[in-house]
């Protein structure tokens, strides 16, 4: 497996795992209630710096051990298979998008709103990092 | 994944150029050896520029190393 493949499966994981954890741990009975979107903002600013330092602490390592890779640029190969990940994860951002605006409409509490743009954005890059994990494979 | 409609000789070529790795004829034509290898495998197709320098780095002409296979559209 190369570098490249290697940082994809790392964020992969990492954002299944945090996300994950957040919107099962999310307190779901409270969350048409004002207090929800702080009670949010609690938990998204600590899984935030926890995604960061996993991310940066895996890189170095995989850095470290993948020293001839690191510095290896970017060709037509990888370029074609980043343009397609970002090409499908742009469906669910879309209908997300409507998702959000559809809701607004309905007077949704804000923290109901910001779960539904986590989760659209979540979603996305999840199916970005996913299918470009599974095009080096294929490719 | 589509097959490809057209092959390669380039492991052939690579062994008669005294055994070039891919990753040294990656390096020649300025992909990554992953690149050749899914090129190699008719996992990839590469762009007009990228078959060109490989054939460059050959001395052969774009046809001995690509072929359009009969039959495909």
């Amino acid at each position: 497996m190369t570098f490249r493949e290697k940082i994809h499966w790392v964020a992969f994981v990492t954002m299944l795992l945090a996300f994950g954890w957040y919107f099962l741990a999310f307190p779901w009975s409270i969350a048409a209630s004002p207090s929800a979107l702080w009670t949010a903002g609690g938990m998204l600013i600590p899984l935030t710096l926890g995604i960061i330092v996993a991310m940066t602490v895996a890189t170095v390592i995989l850095a470290i051990r993948n020293r001839k890779e690191v510095h290896l640029a970017e060709d037509e190969r990888d370029r074609a298979i980043h343009w397609r990940g970002t090409h499908l994860a742009y469906y669910p951002m879309v209908v997300g998008t409507w998702a959000c605006i559809g809701l607004i409409f309905t007077g949704a509490a804000p923290a109901i709103l910001l779960n539904l743009l986590l989760a659209m954005v979540v979603g996305s890059e999840l199916l970005r990092i996913g299918s470009q994990i599974w095009l080096y494979r294929r490719h | 994944m589509a097959k490809l409609p057209f092959t390669n000789d380039i492991r052939t070529l690579r062994f008669l150029a005294g055994e070039m790795t891919q990753g040294d004829l990656g390096d020649r034509v300025g992909v990554t050896r992953q690149t050749i290898a899914a090129i190699e495998q008719g996992k990839y197709s590469p762009s007009l520029e990228v078959a060109f320098r490989i054939a460059l780095v050959f001395g052969k002409p774009l046809e001995a190393v690509f072929q359009w296979e009969t039959g495909s559209d």
